[in-house]
């Protein structure tokens, strides 16, 4: 049992949650919280989301009830319903969600009693249990996904042919979320989908509350949002399937032909399009071969991200760029089952590399594991050194990176050293993105 | 009984009458009958704010050598990936390692909220001693552990023998006060309970028999002044402040950010105390006063030419240099004026709103005043006995009235303001500039730590970011043309207060 986390690279289930509606063209949260929380997670996200705060309605402009010791002894369903009818009032939004925090969850607040009081077809409001103690924030992200799904999308009859849902990427918490949604919707496009990923530019509520036609629900994740997609199974009977983060070629390969197959899409369509990708990928590649093997660019590496990012980033490190992740670290704490299945992936390396593999939440902790993994110097004179190296991780792992001499790249959260809009990782086009930022951190001293 | 022998302090809506909803005018403030009082109002729509969890963390984050353990789900504190960022500039500004603050939370999960974190809470301690090896840990008290009720003063009684760092107990229940501003008092709080009285023996004073060494003590502390900092200031702030006192030779104790624990009982051995923003520090000023007699002065935020003015005043008085401090006052604020002039045209008539802390709002709005502009109106985070003077101040400078707005935030009145005063520019707290800017008003950030805001060079730093602002303002107005604000279209149509219930007293604008 671990009594406590260093520096927790997530937030809880209502920070996560409040940035899952805030990305949600066209809806309105409302935290039934205490008055810190908000700004709480304004200032996290104001350091540790590559400069991006809140979007639409987010940051200090969210409608929060503010609870107070008064609220604390008499109860705040009445607070509640008052903020939820003036909100109608004030903001403007065509779906308004609920979002509880530790307080109104520990005093016991009847928030679905209040939201069958206030809401109607015109205005409809949903809520979810997202108190802080429950979970962290991609709990948070998966309950907001189940509340949608449950109260929000429409049953529908027959299922539409090539229509399919994309989920698994949690808004904030994959800083690149915005970029690596669209790369990804892009390449379903071209396999002839239409593709509907709630939080992507081309998304809107109402593609989101007629989701249920479609024939197939596609998880980018292990982790976040497979509950979810169980609970759209038996709600609306659309099939899931979970496929890792892809970055880059042999990633987005291996995505396209899963979708692919679970779709029964002709093999030469897929075929033709991951070879056309990959062309255009290599083109891209062709200059750099010089100064790739002429600056000797090739780096032992240490990863250390989410379920997704932990294993989407060593797989393209080792099986595309040619480098050699020796240790890569989870920082999250899934359950056994889930635990196991993102493990395996390790174990499938088509490099046949075998990197060290760890759950850790303390980043302090991650050198200690390196040296399990690579031996430390003992002063011999000819020490094969964990060198040259590079550490793919947070900017929590700064330190690590200098202790070591390796160069760093921020990519999993928290991010704060860097400025993020629409850059992916996602994709092919992301691999080309991730080769340009690694190994322009290598030469930016040049 | 004082109140460092409580568990925890007082909120400040019951020892200061603090408030935070409320709307006037600056003439309607300046003239109360019954100043210091202010009923506080309520909203019946409000939008999500901070707590006292964020500053005092921005204050404990910058201690050396400490480590803070968040007692609560794991997201109470997030806010620290920002702060961190703060402090490690902080550091680097003093040519200290920038190295990251060490935060932990104890995430209590649902269990935990069931049957009670203590047990939880002494076996992190006891780890993250043995691990971490920090001076001191502040154990900070959230919602989720308060409303179960942990006993947290009890756990670190009981553990306190077996550890080697110093534990310390921070209350800072977000649910339990509306004055965030109560986070100085929950910091300052251990400080004067555990940390002013311990006094190191090797500084001690040793009998030495040399005569000359005693009388440079007695001059050192003779000389000795305690500028309380807030986490606002950077390093370039307060080296302004530190040049002013030099000119009086005096040298300045800079308490309590980026202290070191260790020596934070050097406080207690100053000749005075002075803020440099009088709503952060009343509750440890009384204290030190109370207990070491040290005397302080509490007057206003050296932020303009005449509040710096007249913090050097105050300061100057209690050394009996006044005639010194007019002649030094002069010469600065005449060099000071001149070098403004080339911005004169560029400020002119421009009309600015202001919207930030209690103090800093309204000194931010005289120097504004000071360099030309027009005031649009004003919101500050809270009101108290300590604004009293700075709204006199400034119905005083100009013959204008505007609408002043107690607010913590609640950005939907601000952005039914913008849209109806339009003024040229808009100055606002960090996290604070996004209504302006998406309403297309350019923006300059008035609480950036590590930005000059403080003393003369302040002044003009201010103006040369403001020159710089609105030369060129594409960036907002372009923004504003393409996004749009969350709120209903006829809420802009609507009374800015019209859902701010306005305690008895005041008669609204
Ligand atoms: S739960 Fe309470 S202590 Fe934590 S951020 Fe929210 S208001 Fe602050």
């Amino acid at each position: 049992m671990r009594n406590f986390i260093e520096r927790p690279r997530y937030s809880c289930a209502l920070g996560g949650a409040l940035a899952t509606v805030s990305a949600l063209p066209g809806a309105i949260p409302i935290m039934h919280a205490a008055s810190g929380c908000a700004g709480n997670f304004a200032w996290a996200a104001s350091g540790g989301t590559g400069l991006q705060i809140g979007g639409h309605c987010g940051g200090l402009s969210v409608p929060s009830s503010n609870v107070q010791e008064s609220e604390v002894v008499f109860g705040g369903a009445e607070r509640l319903r008052e903020q939820i009818e003036n909100t109608f009032e004030v903001m403007d939004g065509k779906l308004y969600v609920v979002l509880t925090g530790c307080v109104t969850e520990m005093i016991g607040d009847d928030m679905r009693a209040v939201i069958g009081e206030v809401t109607s077809p015109e205005r409809p409001v949903i809520g979810a249990e997202t108190a802080g103690f429950k979970g962290n924030s991609y709990f948070g992200y998966d309950a907001v996904l189940k509340c949608l799904f449950r109260d929000f999308v429409e049953k529908s009859g027959a299922k539409v042919k090539n229509k399919v849902n994309l989920w698994g990427i949690a808004p904030m918490l994959d800083v690149f979320w915005r970029g690596n949604i669209e790369v990804l919707c892009g390449l379903l496009t071209r396999l002839g989908l239409d593709v509907n990923a709630f939080f992507g530019e081309r998304d809107s509520l109402d593609r989101l509350r007629t989701s249920s036609s479609a024939e197939l629900n596609i998880v980018v994740s292990d982790a976040y949002g497979v509950e979810a997609a169980r609970l759209f199974e038996e709600e609306h009977g659309t099939p899931f399937i979970t496929v890792p983060l892809p970055i880059g070629p042999s990633g987005t390969d291996a995505f396209l032909r899963k979708v692919g197959e679970a779709l029964s899409i002709k093999d030469s369509v897929v075929s033709g399009i991951i070879e056309k990708e990959n062309e255009t990928y290599y083109r891209y590649l062709d200059p750099l071969t010089d100064p790739y093997n002429d600056f000797d660019m090739q780096r032992y590496a240490v990863v250390i991200g989410d379920c997704n990012y932990s294993y989407g980033l060593t797989k393209f490190l080792a099986d595309d760029l040619g480098w050699i992740p020796e240790l890569a670290v989870c920082t999250d704490e899934p359950k056994e089952e889930l635990a196991e299945v993102v493990a395996g992936r390790f174990a499938t390396l088509e490099s046949g590399l075998r990197p060290s593999f760890v759950f850790e939440t303390d980043g302090s902790e991650i050198i200690r594991h390196l040296s399990e993994r690579w031996p430390s110097s003992r002063g011999e004179r000819y020490y094969h050194a964990f060198s040259p190296a590079f550490v793919v991780g947070s900017s929590l792992d700064r330190e690590l990176a200098a202790s070591i001499g390796a160069g760093h790249l921020s990519v999993s959260f928290p991010i704060v050293n860097r400025a993020v809009l629409d850059r992916s990782y996602a994709g092919y086009r992301g691999g080309l993105h991730l080769v340009e930022d690694l190994l322009g951190a290598i030469v930016a001293g040049r | 009984m004082s109140y460092f022998d409580e568990k925890e302090p007082p909120k400040r809506e019951d020892r200061l009458q603090a408030c935070i909803a409320h709307h006037g005018t600056i003439c309607g403030l300046a003239n109360r009958k019954n100043c210091k009082c202010m009923n506080d109002g309520d909203r019946l729509f409000t939008q999500g704010s901070i707590c006292q969890l964020l500053p005092a963390l921005a204050m404990m984050d910058s201690f050396a050598d400490s480590a803070i353990l968040l007692h609560g789900a794991v997201g109470c504190g997030s806010c620290a990936h920002a702060q961190n960022a703060v402090t490690k500039a902080g550091n680097a500004a003093r040519g200290r390692p920038a190295k990251d603050t060490l935060w932990l939370s104890t995430a209590l999960d649902e269990t935990d909220v069931i049957s009670g974190g203590e047990v939880k809470l002494g076996a992190a301690i006891r780890e993250i001693d043995s691990r971490y090896r920090p001076g001191d840990l502040f154990v900070v008290v959230t919602c989720a552990p308060a409303l179960t009720g942990d006993d947290v003063d009890g756990v670190i009684r009981n553990i306190q023998p077996q550890v080697s760092a110093r534990l310390h107990a921070v209350y800072c229940q977000g649910f339990k006060t509306k004055i965030w501003a109560t986070a100085y008092d929950s910091v300052y709080h251990p400080l004067g309970r555990d940390l002013l009285g311990l006094d190191p023996e090797e500084d001690e004073p040793v009998f030495t028999g040399d005569e000359l060494a005693d009388i440079k003590d007695e001059y050192r502390r003779k000389h000795a002044v305690n500028v309380m900092t807030v986490s606002s200031m950077g390093r370039v702030d307060e080296l302004e402040l530190q040049r002013i006192l030099s000119s009086f030779n005096l040298t300045a104790n800079f308490f309590p950010l980026f202290a070191r624990p260790e020596e934070m009982y050097r406080v207690t051995q100053a000749a005075v105390s002075i803020s440099t923003c009088p709503t952060h520090d009343d509750y440890l000023l009384d204290h030190l006063k109370e207990k070491y007699g040290i005397p302080c002065i509490i007057s206003t935020m050296p932020i303009g030419i005449e509040n710096t003015g007249q913090w050097i005043r105050d300061l100057a008085t209690f050394f009996g240099l006044e005639a010194q401090a007019e002649r030094f006052i002069e010469q600065e604020t005449a060099e000071l004026k001149s070098a403004l002039k080339q911005f004169e045209p560029a400020f002119s008539g421009k009309r600015a709103f202001v919207s930030a802390g209690e103090i800093r709002s309204f000194v931010t709005a005289g120097l504004l005043i000071e360099l030309g502009f027009e005031i649009a109106g004003i919101r500050s985070f809270h009101h108290d006995e300590y604004a009293d003077a700075e709204y006199r101040k400034l119905a005083a400078k100009t013959d204008q009235d505007y609408v002043v707005n107690i607010a913590n935030a609640q950005p939907f009145e601000e952005a039914n303001l913008l849209r109806k005063l339009k003024p040229d520019i808009f100055l606002g707290h960090w996290n604070g500039n996004s209504t302006a800017a998406k309403l297309g008003v350019p923006a300059s950030v008035i609480y950036n730590t590590g930005l000059n805001f403080i003393g003369y060079k302040g002044v003009f730093e201010i103006a040369r970011r403001l020159y710089k602002q609105l030369t060129n303002t594409a960036y907002n107005r372009k923004l504003s043309v393409h996004v749009r604000l969350p709120y209903a279209e006829s809420w802009y149509g609507e009374d800015a207060f019209k859902y701010l219930r306005q305690a008895g007293g005041e008669a609204s604008a």
